[in-house]
């Protein structure tokens, strides 16, 4: 097979989906954000952004914590380290497929 | 690829989203322009040139800045576009740039003086390094590129100007044999043109963002308990 398919085949397919692309490379450039945040910078709504960060949480790339800030709920999300070295991967790993 | 990059440079800009970072760094231009002012326009034994009011007039700026910008980002931004906590390596970036900057200033006017060059060389250079750093900002937004082009243009006119009109911004007074009232008036004038610059381009943003923007509603601003968990 053609190197540079099999690249393209060895990417990660939680990833690779461009909603939960979004959502790992914006949390990637910060420390942590809450739900607010990503829904007005991925203009998803709440239940698609809600759905992927399911999926992040279920392949242990994202941690959630639910808090408060004053009598207001807060969900905090960032990425775990488990998430940071999987996209800093498919980075690389595009990069090479391109 | 390109779309990734810049998806990972969002967060940066999100900082200036409601144009807090330009009204910092220009309430902070315009504040030690007053106080320069002060010190130069009265007599040497007035209040304005005693040292403990230096420190005060600043240590109240920077609490203005500081619990200002907090009050902003709590009350308004983190409400309606939510909140972001930036990694801590990112501040030492700030600071690194932040210091180079500073240290450009004595280090211009020694290089103007021990060459004989014209102090006010030095100067507009200084000037055009301080818009350099603004432009990642103004590539967030179309329009900001025009504080960016006063930001160019103040340095260029200012270091054009007859030097005995720049030296009287600074009350004709030399602060040393090495420091002439015009290097004094240039520099002045620069933080007074960026400062003002600064103030009206984030005014203006503070107040797009306050105009395109508003808290959702609260049963809509947080998923429910059984989503995200």
């Amino acid at each position: 097979m053609n190197r540079q398919v099999q690249t393209f085949n060895e990417l990660n397919r939680v990833i690779h989906e461009p909603g939960r692309l979004m959502i790992v490379a914006l949390l990637f450039a910060v420390d942590r954000s809450d739900f607010l945040y990503l829904q007005h910078e991925t203009e998803m709504n709440k239940g698609t952004l809600s759905g992927h960060l399911s999926r992040l949480e279920e392949a242990g790339y994202v941690e959630i914590l639910k808090t408060y800030r004053g009598k207001v709920p807060q969900t905090l999300l960032c990425l775990t380290v488990a998430g940071r070295k999987a996209f800093e991967e498919y980075r690389r790993k595009l990069k090479e497929a391109l | 690829m390109d779309q990734v990059e810049s998806l990972l440079k969002r967060p940066r800009a999100y900082d200036n989203i409601d144009g807090v970072a330009e009204l910092v760094f220009g309430f902070m231009c315009l504040g030690f322009s007053l106080i320069a002012w002060l010190q130069l326009h009265t007599p040497e034994s007035s209040v304005w040139n005693q040292m403990y009011t230096f420190l005060i007039y600043t240590a109240a700026m920077i609490s203005i800045i500081h619990y200002g910008s907090k009050a902003i980002k709590t009350r308004i931004t983190y409400r309606r576009t939510g909140f972001v906590e930036y990694r801590h390596d990112k501040y030492w970036v700030a600071v690194g740039i932040a210091a180079v900057v500073s240290a450009l200033v004595p280090v211009g006017l020694y290089l103007a003086v021990r060459r004989h060059w014209e102090v006010l060389t030095p100067i507009c250079l200084v000037g055009l390094a301080l818009a350099a750093l603004y432009i990642p900002v103004a590539r967030t937004v179309r329009w900001k590129w025009a504080t960016f082009s006063v930001m160019v243009a103040g340095p260029l006119a200012i270091s054009a100007l007859p030097a005995d009109l720049v030296g009287a911004f600074a009350n004709h007074m030399d602060l040393t044999s090495a420091i002439p009232a015009k290097a004094v008036g240039a520099y002045w004038l620069t933080f007074v043109v960026d400062g003002t610059a600064l103030m009206i381009s984030g005014g203006r943003s503070f107040w797009l963002y306050l105009r395109h923007t508003q808290a959702p509603a609260k049963e809509t601003s947080e998923p429910a308990s059984s989503d995200v968990q």
